[in-house]
């Protein structure tokens, strides 16, 4: 009787290892999955060359030198009616500060993609931070009035760090042309040439991609659709790799949600 | 006594045995399925797609949240 009731204790035992082992795999990957959202994890992806960092830190200045602005006009309106601005000016001021940060931050290096999240995510709090302090001072009234200001204004300094950005992407889309050029098989520098002249949109370009792709024989276009899955793919595990390397070091942890 | 225990654990192994077998291959048949579906039908969609992918769109911004 003992021995069989050790037989069913350990076979119970043996059936539960496996069950555990799944249970915490899920677990594990659950909490990776929250840690980072999709779309920094996306903007991500582009970040395995430096052209790619480039163009995701001068995105991230872009979006840190509007918010400025537009806190800077909020801080005037408020100036004006007499409230107390130093929490808002302070707040500012390290946006500033986070500004030259990224100005700062080197695209060349094997730490972009972590430069990028930890320096998006302090920008997301400061932005956080200010409209939160905002909201204390003012009623709804008075906030749509600020939001109606703010949408009437006109920055050219902004307007051309907006020109100088859509280059750059330009710049990559070309380069990202030739590789798919190089992928089919076939390749139109005319047609290069007047995308980066910005004669043709990339709408066009990608239409002009598809119709290539679709006058080859079935099996050319299984491979070179394989080839274009693979590229993507690889993109994708990069920079999944790049964050999971900044988790491991443990830098910055907490910042994320 | 002993017979009914030696029967309800034989019972038990053949019923976890036929849970792990239906499992193995029911996840190895999904996975041809998978596999299958995606060497016969290419859309055009799933070319389109991939492309999207491949290039940044020209007014790509990174959302921080709005001050007001």
């Amino acid at each position: 009787m003992k021995k069989i009731m050790t037989i069913s204790i350990m076979l119970m035992m043996l059936i539960s290892i496996p069950a555990f082992v799944i249970a915490d795999e899920n677990e594990e990957n659950g909490t990776e999955d929250t840690e980072i959202d999709n779309e920094t994890l996306k903007e991500t992806q582009i970040m395995n060359n430096s052209l790619g960092a480039e163009i995701r830190l001068l995105q991230l200045q872009k979006a840190i030198l509007k918010n400025i602005l537009k806190g800077a006009m909020a801080v005037e309106v408020l100036d004006d009616l007499e409230f107390n601005v130093t929490a808002l000016e302070a707040i500012l001021s390290e946006m500033k500060d986070l500004l030259e940060e990224v100005k700062e931050a080197n695209t060349s290096s094997n730490e972009s993609v972590q430069i990028f999240v930890e320096l998006k995510y302090e920008a997301k709090n400061l932005t956080t931070q200010f409209r939160e302090t905002i909201k204390e001072l003012l009623d709804e009234e008075k906030l749509n009035e600020i939001r109606a200001r703010i949408r009437e204004m006109v920055s050219e300094e902004l307007q051309n760090f907006s020109k100088w950005v859509r280059s750059r992407v330009r710049q990559f889309n070309k380069n990202q042309l030739y590789r798919l050029y190089g992928i089919i098989g076939e390749a139109d520098n005319t047609f290069v040439n007047e995308y980066i002249n910005e004669t043709v949109s990339l709408t066009q370009v990608k239409l002009q991609i598809n119709k290539l792709i679709n006058q080859k024989t079935k099996e050319n276009r299984f491979e070179i659709f394989s080839q274009i899955k693979e590229e993507n793919i690889k993109k994708k595990i990069h920079a999944q790799a790049s964050i999971d390397n900044m988790k491991n070091k443990g830098k910055g942890k907490g910042k994320w949600s | 006594m002993n017979k009914k225990i030696i029967s309800i654990l034989f019972l038990l192994i053949i019923f976890v045995s036929m849970a792990l077998v239906y499992s193995y291959l029911n996840k190895t048949s999904t996975d041809e399925k998978q596999f299958d579906s995606s060497v016969d039908t290419i859309t055009d969609e799933n070319v389109a797609e991939e492309i999207d992918n491949f290039f940044i769109e020209e007014d790509d911004e990174i959302e921080i949240g709005e001050m007001v």
